[in-house]
C-alpha cells in the first residue's frame, strides 16, 4: 500500500480552524461579561475580549483561505456538497461579523470614536453574539461534512490493510 | 434577524438536479479548481467540479478548459450521485 502523506492540502483547514472557533467564542464570552461589570472591574475582560476578537479574526480569515484549499478536493468526493456549500456561506457570514466588530473595536482603542462609547461597545457585542450563531451553525455545518459524509477523511479498508 | 436575512440574501447557495442535460450560462470560472457554476435557463445555480472523465468540446471537438468564461453559454450534461452532480459533458454553445 503506498504510503499516504500526512500533510494533505484537505487537512491546513482542520489544522487551523479550531483556534479562531476557540478565540471567538471566548471573546464574545468575555466582552458580554464586561457588559454586566461595573466600569472599574469591566476593563480586564474588555481588553482580554479584544485581543481574543483580533487573533480570532485573523484566524478566522486564514481558516476560510485552507477551506477554499480543501473544498475543491472534498466537493468532489462527498455526497452532498450543498452542506459544504452552505458551511461555506455561514463562514463568510461569521468572518464579516467578527470583522465588523474588529474594526469597530479598533476605531475605539485608536480613538477616532469618541462619542457614545457604551452604545458602540454594545453594537460590538452584538455583532460577536450574532457572528457566535455562525460559528456554531459552521461548526455544525463542518462536523456534518467530516462525521456524516467522511470529507477529507481517508477509511481504511475493511481488513486494515497498510496498518 | 434583518441583518441574518440580509446576509444570507447577499450570499447565493447552489441547486441539485435531476441527472440531465441543462443548458444556461456560466457564471463564474475557478480555474484552479477546475470548477464552474452554470446559472440554468430556469434559474437554477449548478456547481459542477470536472473530474478525469469529463469531456469539454466547443463544436465537438475537445477544447482546454480555459476557452470557459463567464458570460458564456454552455449545455451540461450532469448525472446525480447523491446530492452531487457529476458534469459528463460540457458542450460550449
Amino acid at each position: 500500500m503506498t504510503e499516504l502523506t500526512f500533510w494533505r492540502t484537505e487537512v491546513w483547514h482542520p489544522l487551523t480552524v479550531h483556534f479562531p472557533i476557540a478565540l471567538l467564542l471566548f471573546g464574545t464570552l468575555a466582552k458580554l461579561v464586561a457588559l454586566f461589570l461595573s466600569s472599574s472591574s469591566s476593563s480586564f475582560y474588555k481588553k482580554m475580549g479584544s485581543v481574543l476578537l483580533y487573533f480570532g479574526c485573523l484566524g478566522a480569515w486564514i481558516s476560510i483561505y485552507t477551506g477554499d484549499m480543501a473544498d475543491g478536493i472534498v466537493s468532489r468526493k462527498i455526497c452532498d456538497p450543498t452542506v459544504l456549500k452552505d458551511h461555506e456561506i455561514a463562514a463568510y457570514n461569521l468572518a464579516y461579523l467578527f470583522s465588523a466588530a474588529t474594526l469597530i473595536d479598533l476605531a475605539v482603542l485608536l480613538n477616532f470614536l469618541k462619542v457614545k462609547l457604551k452604545l458602540i461597545s454594545a453594537l460590538v457585542v452584538l455583532l460577536m453574539v450574532i457572528g457566535s450563531g455562525f460559528l456554531v451553525y459552521a461548526g455544525h455545518l463542518g462536523a456534518e461534512v467530516v462525521y456524516n459524509q467522511a470529507g477529507g477523511v481517508v477509511i481504511p479498508s475493511s481488513d486494515c490493510a497498510g496498518f | 434577524m434583518l441583518l441574518i436575512s440580509l446576509m444570507y440574501a447577499c450570499q447565493e447557495g447552489t441547486d441539485v438536479v435531476e441527472s440531465g442535460t441543462y443548458q444556461g450560462t456560466i457564471k463564474e470560472v475557478e480555474p484552479e479548481k477546475t470548477e464552474i457554476y452554470v446559472e440554468t435557463t430556469d434559474g437554477k445555480v449548478l456547481e459542477l467540479y470536472f473530474n478525469e472523465n469529463t469531456t469539454l468540446t466547443r463544436n465537438g471537438e475537445t477544447a482546454p478548459f480555459e476557452e470557459l468564461e463567464e458570460g458564456g453559454n454552455v449545455e451540461v450534461e450532469v448525472e446525480k450521485v447523491g446530492q452531487r452532480l457529476e458534469p459528463i459533458a460540457v458542450r460550449i454553445l
